[in-house]
């Protein structure tokens, strides 16, 4: 091969590594960026009058007096829209029957998505469900159910080769000739009028418990769910983790049992996290009977089964690379083999065995798989401390899966989802953040 | 007792000089204090230090210390009796794993009794709520295979590739900022993985899918066409005479590059015009899967690319090599079995991972048509596990309970016998280059 040719590969070899990392980081950055830009929607948002309402209803909070004057403000607003409404009723009844039963259907849509829109019409009954007592509480949600109100949406399947193609059919146009039509003009202008948008900061989203199936609220017991699940874990794995390791480490003679020891470790590292669920329920709900059915301490144990291995190893890690002369001079002071463990070699491991943990922690807290069977359920009031014997718990994790694809209107609550991934990714992030200042720490420490 | 390695032999600090005791105490800061000595025929002395709250008693004979009998004995029992403590904790822990063993196979075998081992591994006809229930899991195995094999066709190159360029070429202030990513990669939850595959990667698939593979194809497949045709190019001239040559290298390189361009552009082409008609597929879950097996790959193989040492790096450059045929030629060979059980261990990672596969695989239990088809929606071993666990918990005893711990115990297997060639294929390199 030429000179230059052999120069090139080794400047493209360069690059292509250059290329990974960089494609590395991009896909980092295009993970992290809508979580953040979109989560943060959850606690900052332009909320509406109905927010306030709920706010004040629900938990108090807020001036009443003047959020009553806004409500009489909006009610103002809206009553032109509920006035179109009962004409367009009185015109209908005295419609000849073939043209009312046209109507009908789409009249009866358009008063759904009103009512979705600025909330029960005043003077009806007020409704069983919470997501029919409120308007849309958020501005954003707001213009997408406007676009329901003003136009019709349907599927053409009239080009079998493009497949279905959503086209949009303005309402006016069903109404046409009757005395809705000035509605949907007036509608479009004065929304804001009847909603009264206003810069929110929601912050009560972390510690509020959630209505109606996450329609409403924050994400409290979720959180709260997390935390249990989390230090219950950590309760059972850092004992036995930091056990093993010093057993490993300072008293294991070197023989086929403690290498089949070793082998065992490394294979529970690399068993599936599905299948410590599943390992969970059968033996310690079916089989030992920890509690009657799903509860967090069963969760937490097998959290803890889970992360045990990363425990052990980076305790292993720690203690192996405190300095041999401080063993050295504690045994030479008499100190016998379990004093010197407990006073000179675990508080020079310490930081390097708490960065373990404090990974394996950001680990327990955003794994899902093991805590289906046995800790999660979609909704529930936070726990008291008294009932992670015997109680199932709501967990960040968890909660994401089931809002993301099993609750009813998925699509009407996206916020709350990126919300709860905005939390989970937060807490697990800032976790690695202080493993990775407190690993600096370590390495100059020892740089001298 | 031998303890080789950084392993302290603590019997070698039984007899020591009286004299350097205070002296060392002193030094590392623990003061020591002799309290009382005793008469009797072994001459203790008791020690007292704040290291050690109790007396230590120890037997003076000369100018060396030695434990009285009794002391010797009682420091033996409670030696023994801690150790054995400690060693049944850890062995409470490492045994879980066999527990796990037997209580996923416990559960397995009554299906296997029930429904017979073959109908399982080679019937495709998956409908465990039918009135006659049917357990072919083909589909799905193939399904957790194709997914895998995607995952495998991302990560790999791309983390073989960044864990070179993390150890070799990159500067250590750069890497201090790289491996920090790499951390924040492998500390994402699954969930949240799965949550961007489901929420926004698959509408974008579905809606710029062709688009998205046109870009991909060009962003691989342009680099990858030029390298080709300038080696090809450079080979083939390789024994004209050095006057002729230079021209001949340019005209070849101009012929077969147009040659590839034209048939990257064809292909760009025929790549725009798919349709994606779900985004829920297995490319989806394969790109994701990839990125989130990543880390594990660049970790494990940047570590047995380091432990080749400098002596090889050194002799290869010695010899007029550069970095890229030195690393190509002699580092890559030489960590070849590390690199192996990284490549396990990513493989691992996406055969076991679940709620990505869950999310955004589309669990369709079909073998896509052709097999190799990843924009079809599959299904996958773990997803299977995790979703139809819902409906066959209260059905407790049946086939349909069982057939999940089938598929575990084969999850099971599979990485276990995964994490032993990974553990064989650390320890050969070690041994290879020889630490």
């Amino acid at each position: 091969m030429q000179l230059d040719t052999r120069k090139m590969l080794d400047r493209s070899f360069t690059a292509s590594g250059v290329l990974a990392i960089a494609l590395m980081t991009a896909a980092l950055a295009i993970l992290l960026a809508p979580m953040f830009a979109r989560g943060i929607g959850a606690i900052f948002f332009t909320g509406t009058v109905e927010h306030r309402r709920l706010m004040l209803e629900k938990f108090e909070r807020g001036d009443r007096s003047a959020i009553e004057a806004e409500l009489a403000a909006a009610h103002t607003a809206r009553a032109p829209v509920y006035q179109m409404v009962t004409e367009f009723e009185k015109q209908l009844e005295t419609m000849p029957a073939l043209e009312r039963r046209k109507m009908m259907p789409s009249f009866k849509e358009l008063k759904k998505a009103l009512h979705s829109l600025l909330g029960p019409p005043p003077g009806t009954p007020r409704p069983m469900l919470m997501r029919d007592q409120f308007g849309q509480t958020r501005w954003d949600r707001a213009q997408v159910k406007l676009e329901r109100v003003m136009y019709r949406e349907e599927w053409d399947y009239s080009h079998p080769e493009r497949g279905s193609v959503k086209i949009r059919k303005p309402r006016v146009e069903e109404f046409a000739g009757t005395s809705l039509v000035p509605l949907f003009p007036y509608l479009e202008k004065n929304l804001d009028r009847m909603l009264l948008p206003r810069k929110t900061v929601y912050w009560q989203f972390l510690t509020d418990e959630s209505f109606d199936s996450h329609f409403f609220g924050g994400i409290w017991p979720e959180l709260l769910g997390t935390f249990y699940l989390t230090i219950g874990a950590m309760l059972f794995a850092i004992p036995m983790g930091l056990i093993a390791a010093i057993y490993l480490t300072e008293y294991a003679p070197e023989n086929p049992f403690v290498s089949f020891l070793r082998t065992c470790i490394s294979t529970l590292a690399g068993v599936p996290s599905i299948v410590f669920g599943l390992f969970g329920l059968a033996f310690f709900i079916n089989t030992l009977g920890v509690s009657q059915s799903k509860s967090v301490l069963v969760g937490a144990m097998t959290l803890a089964l889970m992360i045990l291995p990363t425990v052990i190893r980076a305790s292993e890690e720690a203690i192996l690379s405190v300095p041999r002369t401080y063993k050295e001079a504690a045994l030479s002071l008499g100190a016998g083999r379990w004093h010197t463990v407990m006073t000179i070699i675990l508080p020079a491991a310490l930081p390097g065995i708490l960065t373990g943990v404090v990974i394996s922690m950001g680990r327990a807290a955003g794994e899902t798989a093991p805590i289906i069977f046995t800790a999660a359920v979609s909704v529930g009031k936070p726990l008291a401390l008294w009932q992670v014997f015997s109680h199932p718990t709501p967990a960040l994790s968890w909660n994401i899966y089931n809002l993301a694809t099993e609750h009813e209107a998925m699509d009407e609550i996206r916020h709350v989802q990126y919300g709860l991934v905005l939390v989970l990714v937060t807490l697990v992030l800032l976790l690695n953040l202080a493993a990775i200042l407190m690993r600096a720490r370590i390495a100059k420490r020892l740089r001298g | 007792m031998q303890h080789p390695g950084r392993k302290t032999d603590y019997r070698r600090y039984r007899l020591c000089s009286i004299e350097v005791i205070p002296l060392v105490g002193t030094v590392i800061g623990y003061p020591l204090r002799v309290t009382r000595i005793t008469g009797n025929p072994f001459e203790s002395l008791m020690v007292k230090s704040s290291l050690q709250s109790e007396t230590a008693v120890a037997g003076h004979e000369g100018s060396s210390l030695l434990l009285s009998h009794r002391a010797r004995r009682q420091q033996r029992l409670a030696g023994f009796l801690g150790s054995g403590f400690l060693l049944a904790v850890t062995s409470l822990s490492t045994f879980a794993v066999l527990f796990i063993f037997y209580f996923i196979i416990r559960d397995a075998l009554p299906f296997f009794q029930l429904q017979g081992v073959k109908p399982f591994f080679t019937s495709t006809h998956w409908y465990p709520s039918a009135p006659t229930p049917e357990f072919g899991s083909l589909a799905i195995f193939i399904g957790s295979g194709l997914v895998t094999l995607g995952a495998a066709l991302v990560a790999v190159p791309l983390g073989i590739t960044a864990a070179v360029c993390l150890s070799d070429v990159l500067p250590f202030s750069v890497r201090q900022v790289v491996k920090p990513v790499i951390e924040i990669l492998a500390a994402i939850p699954s969930v949240a993985y799965g949550f961007f595959a489901l929420v926004i990667f698959a509408p974008l698939l579905q809606e710029q899918g062709g688009h998205i593979l046109q870009v991909a194809g060009w962003v691989i497949g342009a680099p990858v066409a030029l390298l080709t045709t300038v080696i090809l190019s450079d080979l083939l001239t390789d024994r004209m005479s050095p006057g002729r040559r230079s021209r001949a290298r340019w005209v070849l390189i101009a012929g077969l590059g147009t040659w590839a361009f034209w048939g990257l552009w064809k292909l760009g082409m025929s790549l725009g015009g798919i349709t994606v008609s779900s985004g829920t597929n297995a490319l989806n879950v394969s790109i994701i899967l990839g990125i989130m097996a990543l880390p594990t790959v660049v970790s494990v193989a940047e570590d047995a690319i380091q432990a080749t040492g400098r002596e090889l790096r050194e002799g290869s450059y010695a010899l007029g090599a550069t970095r890229s045929e030195t690393i190509l030629r002699t580092i890559l060979p030489a960590a070849s079995s590390g690199i192996m059980a990284a490549v396990i261990l990513g493989v691992m990672r996406a055969v076991g991972e679940t709620m990505v596969v869950w999310m955004a695989s589309g669990n369709a239990a079909q073998i896509p048509q052709p097999w190799y088809n990843m924009l079809q929606p599959v299904r996958t071993l773990t997803a299977t596990i995790a979703g139809d666990m819902g409906e066959a918990d209260q059905a407790t005893g049946s086939a349909r309970f069982h057939v999940l711990f089938a598929m575990a115990l084969c999850l099971l297997l599979f990485s276990f016998f995964c994490n032993l060639a990974s553990e064989w294929g650390v320890r050969r390199t070690r041994r290879k280059v020889g630490r």
